[in-house]
Order: structure tokens, then sequence, then C-alpha cells
């Protein structure tokens, strides 16, 4: 009894690797899988059979039916796994098509290049302040040691109020909140918008944005500050960037000086960009003038420190290369999508 | 202003390359802004004699002309208005090569036809030969210099520094100023020129010449005659030299009075003494409405706050900025009185701000000239008019002055220079710069200190600092050494009051919005256009630029609307955007003075990027009330509640606000059409407008883990049909407080109206998660509570079950 069923699923297995062997498609392949282990397939119906198989025989007999329905599982695999994609065509995507994307906004440049000076300065040790865009005269201009007919303070050059308040010109105004506020040490930066009476143009607004900085401690000299500026540089335009610092004149440092920085259209070769000089004007900065100190009771004998100012505009202009000071307030979506 | 490297030399030998020295000198912060090559003649032009001048038959302003250049005869064709025979010109050949000064493609003089009649040449003017502005007509040359002679041995070739002077340092001013720094950083020594005047030629009392009324704004003034001028052409030297720094050469007499002022920094003044009523020079303020003709031909209206120099009856010069058009050097003018003097600068500044007048001497007085050089720049000037012009000086200075005010004398610390440049010049080579500088030092002690003793020139330096920043200049801030950044920790993370807002923008960005940066001030009327803000609102300078930026944002939402309509009109039709910005209230009552608002704006389709049907899906409410939950969501905000509104910037119906604790944190709906008129909208618009403050400063969540379910949930589905006013929000309440046991979660899952549904009916469909912490629960647990919660709402809320 026992060979018999042997017999029949050998003969079936030969015709098992046979008809896999020989399907050309994903349904012949099923059809053969029905033939063979389907509800009238032909192993299935060597099942009765094992009724009569003798006990001490049925071991053997049920190894044989599984190795038999093992094989047809084998076969069928590698059937399947032999036609591969070209069966498979339902599954097949057109992956050139573009993605559905999980839409992200994007951030204006001006603020973008907020976010990253206050990210290079906080490294540094510097805590971003904040303070009013209305302000006085006497955060201003008069605690700032500005001549009292400085022609920063005519009305032709800043927006007054009624009340004899102003709209802040420069954002040293948190420089003075801040020292009014706490003693030294004072390490921080102050971004924000300022205003100034400039007819708007390609390279003038009404508003615009700055970011000053302000160290005040008992032995923080020019040399830091240069350091500090060159580490600015190199963080928010590149390694290779180098800084010279020129002697200049405000009345809110002595000593003062202009700080340019390596022309970073041409690598300071010279180019139309730097007018051939190989450098850009980048900031204003210098020792805190003692009047300043005094004006805020702190006592320049004590203490000493460095202020410098750039604007927001001018970096994000070279930074992108943008050439017209009006697409950052025009807010054109395809402008604003690029960054 | 112009510095003539030709003319600086005359006080201070230098042989070295002129790009170097430009550059020493910005580096000690005199900045040159450019350097011009003057007097580099092009090769091919000669000196030319006219010799005949016929006009040009086909045009009124052309002339022929026959020209003798040395090696023939030429005939040329010529516009200038003075190529008259007998001239001596410079004399462009055939071949000459102009470069274009803005780097074109240059000039090159060929023979041609002009009107029909044959040129070969050009004459040249001063401007074409890039030797002054003058392009009035043919540069005209000395008699002496024979037709053919290479026209580049009679011009000198300078160099031209144009430098940017800052308004401390008026004493650069001036090429003897200028001199003084370049031998600071260069060594050699300095000549001062020649300031001897010769005797006074017979004796006259001038004594009641010069009365000063205001002493406090003229602490100096001197005036002296000089008789018998003859006033002519300055000679080529003198022309040369103010031509080199921009100057226009007028008559010898003034000529010597702009070099002088160029020379040594001082404005000087020559007034014909024809003029002056009285023979008196009056210095007093002037009368209120008293006018005067200035010099430049107009006339200006004076009020009593400004400083004239006057004679008995009238002001003939508006002291220190321009003298009047009716009292100075004529052609015929015979007696001169030469005025230098110091004029108080805030007094000068003030008045040239209100006459809108300015000039080279306004610019220097209201600097600040040197007032130890007043007398000095006298003398210089009389010696060289009576050089040029000729005459005699028949008065001795007329001095009135007040007392002078004494040196300024400061105490140096080495050691604190030292510390506040972290440089380490020695005290000798500090010593050394303060002395090239023309500085007095002295009381050297223990070296430790030194009193540094300041002469007139140099006003700006007051106390340590101003000495410590003349060292940096002269020792160079290039020896600054590198040093490492240290970094550290003042302030706690948590006083930077800007990361706060950083976060806050990046959460928007994510949520798929662009950011968007507006200005602060805009008109009335569309500041007005947010129905939310009143008049008394608006906050207004006294001195706005133009009515388009007359008042300061109270909110966001015009700007953002402008920016709107401004990308619809680009065809930028699909739209998300945000805004975190400053806005202002004058209404203390109803916001602070400062605040920050956010907007929110959508339109358009929702994922213009996608296609097949995603791809005309449009922007709706809920897609905004998305974004903002998402934020509140990963903010932790706790209680924050939508309620619908009525708010006149929104569609009626499609508006809400936000509460956050109870407080109104914003509102966000439909833009109300009257908002968005003209825009050309193609699809609706929605906005949001949140308070800054009320988001950041909402209560959160704390986060603590929470432990995970051990056991599976089950859900069951519950529909019904409701009435359309029944809101989502009470059926969610009502679920949640029905008292339902293992009830974990409640999520619609559909709403539908239509027409089989009946009217006034909507078909609501939930979802209900039910869990149980410690045993899985049995579907007959679960489905006794669904049971008896579809029981409570069909009772509860009317509802009809499905």
């Amino acid at each position: 009894m026992l060979n018999e069923l042997l017999e029949k699923l050998n003969k079936i297995s030969a015709a098992v690797e046979k008809e896999f062997a020989a399907a050309s498609s994903a349904a012949e392949i099923e059809n053969a899988k029905v033939k063979f282990t389907g509800r009238n397939g032909s192993i299935t119906a060597l099942a009765p059979m094992m009724g009569k198989i003798p006990k001490e025989d049925k071991p053997a007999a049920g190894k044989a039916f599984n190795e038999a329905k093992a094989l047809v599982a084998k076969c069928m695999e590698e059937a399947k796994e032999r036609l591969g994609e070209s069966a498979s065509s339902a599954e097949s995507v057109d992956v050139t098509l573009p993605g559905r994307k999980w839409p992200m906004g994007t951030q204006h440049p001006v603020t973008k290049t907020i976010d990253e000076c206050c990210a290079i300065f906080r490294r540094m040790g510097f805590t971003v302040a904040a303070g009013p865009e209305i302000e006085t005269v006497a955060n201003c201009f008069d605690k700032l040691n500005a001549p009292i007919d400085h022609p920063s303070r005519d009305p032709k050059d800043t927006f007054y109020f009624d009340d004899g308040r102003l709209m802040r010109t420069q954002t040293s105004t948190v420089q003075i909140r801040t020292m009014l506020a706490q003693k030294p040490p004072i390490r921080i930066v102050s971004p924000g918008r300022c205003f100034r009476r400039d007819t708007p143009d390609a390279t003038h607004g009404v508003h615009f944005h700055q970011i000053e900085g302000l160290y005040v401690d008992r032995h923080v000299t020019l040399a830091d500050l240069k350091s500090t500026l060159k580490a600015f540089a190199n963080e928010f335009f590149g390694e290779g960037v180098t800084i010279r610092m020129r002697p200049h004149f405000f009345p809110f440092t002595e000593p003062s000086a202009e700080c340019d920085f390596s022309c970073v259209m041409c690598g300071g070769k010279g180019c139309r960009v730097c007018k051939n000089s190989g450098w850009l004007e980048i900031l204003g900065c210098g020792m805190v003038n003692p009047n300043v100190l005094r004006n805020v009771d702190i006592d320049p004998e004590e203490w000493q420190g460095f202020a410098f100012g750039m604007g927001i505009e001018r970096l994000t202009m070279l930074k992108y290369r943008i050439g017209d000071l009006r697409l950052f307030s025009e807010n054109d979506f395809r402008f604003l999508k690029q960054f | 202003m112009k510095i003539s490297l030709n003319w600086l030399k005359e006080y201070i030998s230098f042989e070295g390359d002129p790009k170097a020295l430009a550059d020493s000198l910005t580096m000690a912060g005199l900045e040159v802004e450019e350097i011009t090559e003057r007097g580099k003649i092009p090769a091919g032009i000669v000196v030319g004699k006219i010799l005949e001048r016929t006009p040009h038959p086909n045009s009124d302003h052309l002339s022929i002309c026959k020209v003798d250049s040395g090696k023939g005869v030429l005939q040329i064709v010529c516009g200038a208005p003075n190529c008259d025979a007998g001239k001596t010109v410079p004399l462009a050949l055939e071949g000459t090569s102009f470069p274009d000064p803005e780097g074109g493609k240059p000039f090159v003089i060929k023979p041609c036809k002009l009107r029909g009649v044959e040129s070969f040449g050009m004459m040249c003017s001063e401007r074409e030969l890039g030797l002054s502005e003058d392009h009035g007509g043919l540069m005209i040359l000395p008699d002496e210099l024979p037709a053919g002679m290479d026209f580049s041995q009679y011009v000198t070739p300078d160099t031209v520094y144009t430098v940017e002077i800052t308004p401390n340092r008026p004493d650069w001013l001036s090429h003897w100023g200028v001199a003084r720094d370049v031998g600071a950083l260069l060594g050699g020594k300095r000549r001062f020129p020649d300031t001897s005047v010769p005797a006074v030629e017979g004796w006259e009392s001038w004594n009641d010449l010069v009365e000063v009324r205001e002493r406090e704004l003229c602490p100096h003034y001197t005036a002296r005659v000089i008789r018998g001028v003859k006033v002519g052409e300055s000679p080529a030297w003198l022309k040369e030299r103010l031509n080199a720094v921009g100057i226009r050469p007028i008559n010898n007499i003034v000529d010597v009075t702009n070099f002088v002022m160029m020379e040594l920094g001082e404005p000087l003044h020559a007034f014909d003494s024809r003029f002056l009523e009285g023979k008196k020079i009056v210095v007093r303020k002037a009368a209120e409405g008293e006018k005067i003709v200035a010099l430049d031909g107009k006339e200006y209206t004076l009020d009593d706050s400004m400083l004239v120099i006057a004679d008995k009856v009238k002001p003939v010069a508006i002291a220190g900025i321009m003298g009047g058009e009716y009292s100075g050097v004529m052609p015929d003018t015979q007696e001169v009185i030469l005025e230098s003097a110091y004029f108080l600068p805030s007094s000068i500044r003030a008045t040239s701000r209100k006459l809108g007048l300015s000039s080279d001497s306004s610019y220097r007085f209201e600097r600040g000239v040197d007032p130890e050089m007043i007398e000095n720049a006298s003398n210089r000037a009389a010696g060289l008019i009576l050089k040029l012009a000729g005459g005699s000086l028949v008065s001795e200075l007329v001095n009135v002055r007040s007392r002078p005010e004494e040196r300024k004398r400061i105490l140096c610390r080495f050691d604190k220079i030292r510390s506040l440049l972290g440089m380490n010049p020695s005290n000798e080579e500090m010593i050394d710069i303060f002395r090239k500088l023309g500085l007095l030092v002295s009381d050297i002690t223990n070296d430790a200190t030194c009193l540094v003793t300041v002469p007139g020139f140099r006003a700006d330096i007051k106390e340590g600092a101003d000495l410590a920043e003349e060292i940096a200049r002269i020792y160079g801030l290039d020896k600054l050494p590198d040093i490492p950044v240290h970094a550290t920790r003042i302030l706690p993370y948590s006083a930077d009051s800007y990361a706060k807002m950083e976060k806050l923008r990046q959460e928007f960005i994510a949520a798929g919005l662009c950011e968007c940066v507006n200005g602060s001030f805009i008109d009335e009327k569309s500041a007005l256009g947010d129905p939310s803000v009143a008049p008394e609102d608006l906050l207004k300078v006294n001195n706005p630029i133009s009515p388009d930026f007359a008042v300061l944002r109270a909110s966001l939402l015009p700007g953002m609307l402008a920016t709107v309509k401004r990308n619809i009109f680009q065809k930028n039709t699909d739209l998300a955007l945000f805004e975190i910005g400053h806005v202002f209230c004058a209404n203390k009552a109803k916001f602070p003075e400062e605040r920050d608002e956010i907007a929110v704006l959508l339109t358009g389709t929702r994922h213009p990027e996608r296609y097949c049907a995603e791809r005309t899906e449009q922007f709706d409410f809920f897609d905004l009330k998305g974004a903002v939950e998402s934020i509140l969501e990963s903010r932790k905000i706790k209680n924050a509640v939508f309620e619908a509104c009525t708010d006149a910037r929104f569609v009626k119906g499609c508006a809400a606000k936000l509460l956050i604790g109870g407080k109104e944190a914003g509102v966000l709906g439909k833009v109300n059409e009257k908002l968005t008129k003209g825009m050309r909208l193609a699809s609706p618009l929605f906005a949001a407008v949140f308070q800054a403050d009320v988001l950041l400063e909402a209560e959160t969540e704390k986060i603590l883990y929470k432990e995970l379910p051990s056991f599976p949930s089950t859900s069951r589905d519950v529909a019904f049909l409701a009435p359309l006013s029944l809101e989502h929000a009470a059926v969610t309440d009502f679920i949640r407080k029905a008292g339902v046991k293992y009830l974990t979660d409640v999520k619609i899952f559909d709403i539908f109206q239509g027409e089989q549904l009946g009217e006034g009916k909507k078909s609501m469909a939930y979802t209900l998660t039910f869990r149980c912490e410690d045993r899985t629960l049995t579907d007959e647990e679960v489905n006794k509570e669904h049971e008896k919660l579809r029981a409570k709402l069909a009772e509860g809320l009317g509802v009809e079950l499905r």
C-alpha cells in the first residue's frame, strides 16, 4: 500500500517540476497549483489512501505527502521568481512622477539671516536681547554720545512723534536699555527693525534690519572684537573669508573702526561688487566710548567693552546675491519659495 | 574731498607707490575711495596754432579752422566758441586714442566729414583732456609754446585721491593736515609753507574796521586791507593745483583764498572794499527777515539766529557760508579786505541747514577749523596775493579775539591703552606716535603715564580713549593678534527673549507656510481697511516720508492683503503665507503700544504641485484651522477652544475666535469680500490673526511619560441624523459626559448633507474607542456600553440613530 502511494507521489512530483517550469504567466502558475494541491488536485486526491496505510507505515507516508506539497510550494516560488517583474505588471509605478510632497514653508531671507546671526553669536556666549521700536531721544541718541546737532537727529533723517519720541534709527537702543537694567558683565546681540527717513529705492528702504553686539567686562579688548568678528565672518560666509579693520569714527565708540570682509563674490581678487578693492564694507565697530558707559552709570575705569553693528539686508544680499532691496518687502511667492 | 599727491609733496617728501600710500592712509582711517591719474595725456596730442577761422557753410555753431600742427597745416572743423585765429591750443592728431572713462571702447580720432566739410583732427577742451571740468571752450595755451610740441610735456602728471573724511577730522580737510598723518605713518619731516608778510606800506588807522558783536559765535575775527591789486588770471601752477582738486579757477584773488583753504584748511573771504558802506565790518546776527543775494545768485531770507558779516547798513556775507553777490572781488577791484576767522561750528551748521546752503567753507567751519591757524592763513594768503596780484598792505592784521581756549591736556596711562587695544606697543613707541602726530608730550613719569597736550588742529582728542585710537591707527590695526573667542555663559538661555520667537516662526514654517516681511509704515486708508482698527488706534509720525507711509501699521492684515494682491497680479494664485511682526496701537486701553502679531493667509489650491484630482482641491476653512491646531498641539497648549463668532473682517458664518484659557488669542475665517475688493481672487481667501504674546504665554501641558496600554482596545461606530445646527463640539461634549464606561476616544469619521436626508438635516458618524486598563474587554461589555450611549444620544440630543 505504502509503495503504491510513494510511486504515485513520485510521478506527480516529476509532473510538478515539469508543469511549473513550463508556466509562463501568473495565471498558469496558479493553474498548476490548483492542479496539484487544489481541492481536486492530484496530490489532494491521494489523501484518502492514508486511511488504508498500516499504522507502522503512516509516518513514512505522511512524510512523503508533506514532501510533495513542499515541492509544489518550492516550484511555485521558483516560477514566480523566474517570471519576476514582467509578470507583476499590476505593481509597476512610474517612479519619475512627482511625489506627494509634505508641504514645508520657507523662511523670509531677512529673518533667516537674523536667526543665523543669532545662532552664531549665541555659540560665542552672547544672549539675544530685544527692545521697542518706538524710542526716546535719550536712548537713541543722547546716551549713545551722539552730538546734540548730529545730522542723524535731524527730522530730515529720523521719524519723530508729537511727544518727542522717535522711531529708533539703530538697535543700539537695546544696548542702552540692557546696560541700564543690569550691571556688567554684559554680552548681548540685538537684532531688529530700524527706521531712517530714506526714500525707498533699490538700496534704501524706510525700514531696515540691524544686528548689534555689545560685550562689556573687565578685560575685553579690541583684539577680542577682532576675533569675534573674524569668527562671525567665517561662520556666516565661509572659512575662506578674511577680515580687516580700518580706523573710522562713530560717536558711540572710541577707538572706532570699520570692518571689511574679503569680497565674497570674487574671493578678494577684485570685481564689480567690491569696486575692484577686494574688500566689502560690512560693519562698524569699536570700543564702547567711555561717555556711553558713564551715561548708563558704568564706571569706565572698571569696565570696558566692544560694540558692533551691521545691516541684515546687506548681509542677506551678499549671501544670496540679491541685487534689489525692494524684493524683500514685495514678498513675491516665487521669491519666498527660493529660501 | 580730493587730495593731489603733487601738492602733498610740497609739505612732505614721498617717493613711493601712490597706491601703497593710498592703502596706508585708508588703514589709518583716511579712506581713499578712488585714485585718479591726472594729466595722463594720450599719445598724439601736440601744441597747435590756429591760423584762420571761417564760418561753416552748413552750421551756425561750427567753424572751419586752419591749424598749424608743426608738421603742416590741417583743416579742422571745430564747435568751440573760442577757436579764434592766433590762439595756441592742444590738438589731437589723427590716430589719437582717448580711453573711455567708463571702460568702454576708446574714442579714436579719424579723418571725417562734419556737415559736409572734411576735418583732420580735434582741438581739445580741458575736460576732454581730463584736466578739469571745463568744457566751455578750447583749452588755451601760452603763445610761447611752439607748434608741434608734444603736449604731454606741458602737463605734469599727478595722482589725485578722492578721500572720505570722517566728521571728527576737520584737520584732514587740507593738504597740510593730510601731510601730518603721512609723516606720522611713513616718517619724514614736514615743511610748513611760507607765511611771511611784507611790511605795511604807509600807515592808516584801521582800528575801527571790525566790530564783532557776537563774541560767542565768532570768537576770533581778523581782517587786513590790501590796496592796489590787479585782478586777473591766476598763473598756470595755481590753476593746476585748484583744477586737480576740482575747484574752478576764477581770478587770482579768489584763487588764492581757495588755495589757502585747501592748503591749510582755513576758509578765507575777500571783500571789495568799495562795496562795504562806511568801510566797516560788523559781525552780528541777521535781523529777522533780512535778505541777502549770495554768490550763487540766489536770494536768502535770514532770521535772527544767523550770523552775518555786515557793513554799516547791510549784510555782505552769510558768515562762514557764502559771500554776497555784490561785495566780492570784481574784475576792476583794486582794494580787498581779506577775512580770516573762526566761527562757532554749531552756529554755522544750524544756519547752513536752515538755509539749505552749504559750501566748501561751511563744510570746514561746521566741523571746526584750527583756531590756531587763523592768523597764519591770513598771512599766507596776503603774501600770495601781493605776489600774484600786486598791491601793498595798508593795514596790520586787525585782530578781534576773545581769550583763546587753552589747549587740552590729557593724562595718558600707557597700560590702559594696551588693555583697551589688546596690543602691546611700548611706551616709547606710543610717545613717538604722539609726537609724530604733532601732539606735545611731557611729564613722563615712572614709565606709567605722560601728559599729552593737544594743539588746536585736533579738537577731537579729548580723553584717554582718543589717545588709544591714535595709537591704534598709527601702530596699525593689522597688528591686532588673533586670539581665541572665549564663550563664557553670562545670561541663562531663558533670558534670550528672541529664542521664543524663533521657535514660533519655525512652527509656522513647518506647517507649510511661507514667511513674509511687510513694512511698518503704511497709508492711513489701508491701515483702516482692517475693520478691527479704529482711527484712534493709529500712531502717526510728524514727518512721514509720503502719504503712502504715513501711519504705523495697527495690524498685519492690510500689509498681508497688499502682498496677496501683488502676488495675484503676478499670477501667483496659490498662496500659503504668514508673517510675524510688530504692530502698533495708540489706544493703550485696547492694546499695548507695541506688540507682535501673527497673520496667516491661504488662498488657491492646496497642493498646486500635485496632479490628478488633488490638483484642484482648494484651501478651505479647515486647512487654516488645521494649521493652527497643529501648532497648538505641538506646543501642548491646554484649554484651546474655537468658537463661532461674527467679525467684520470675515464672512458671516465662517469665522471663529480662538480662546486659550478663556483669553482671546486670535480670530480666523474666510475674508470678507469688502476687504478683497479689486484683488481679482480666483478662489476664496482665508485669514487668521493671532496675538503672539497669548500664544507664547499660554499654559502648556508639562510633558510626562504615560504608560503605554497593555490591553487592546475595541471600537464601535455610531451614526445619526442631526439638525444642521448641532455642532460637532456639542456631540463630543455630550458623549464624553454621558457616563459611558471604558470610553477612551471619540472621533468623527463622516459628515454629510443631502436631499435624501431631508431638509435641515445632516448625517454624522463617530468612531468610539473602548479600552480597559487591566484586561481585554469582552464583546458583551462593549456592546452594552455602546447600546447605552446610542440610547442616550437619541434621548439627550434628539438625533435619529441610523
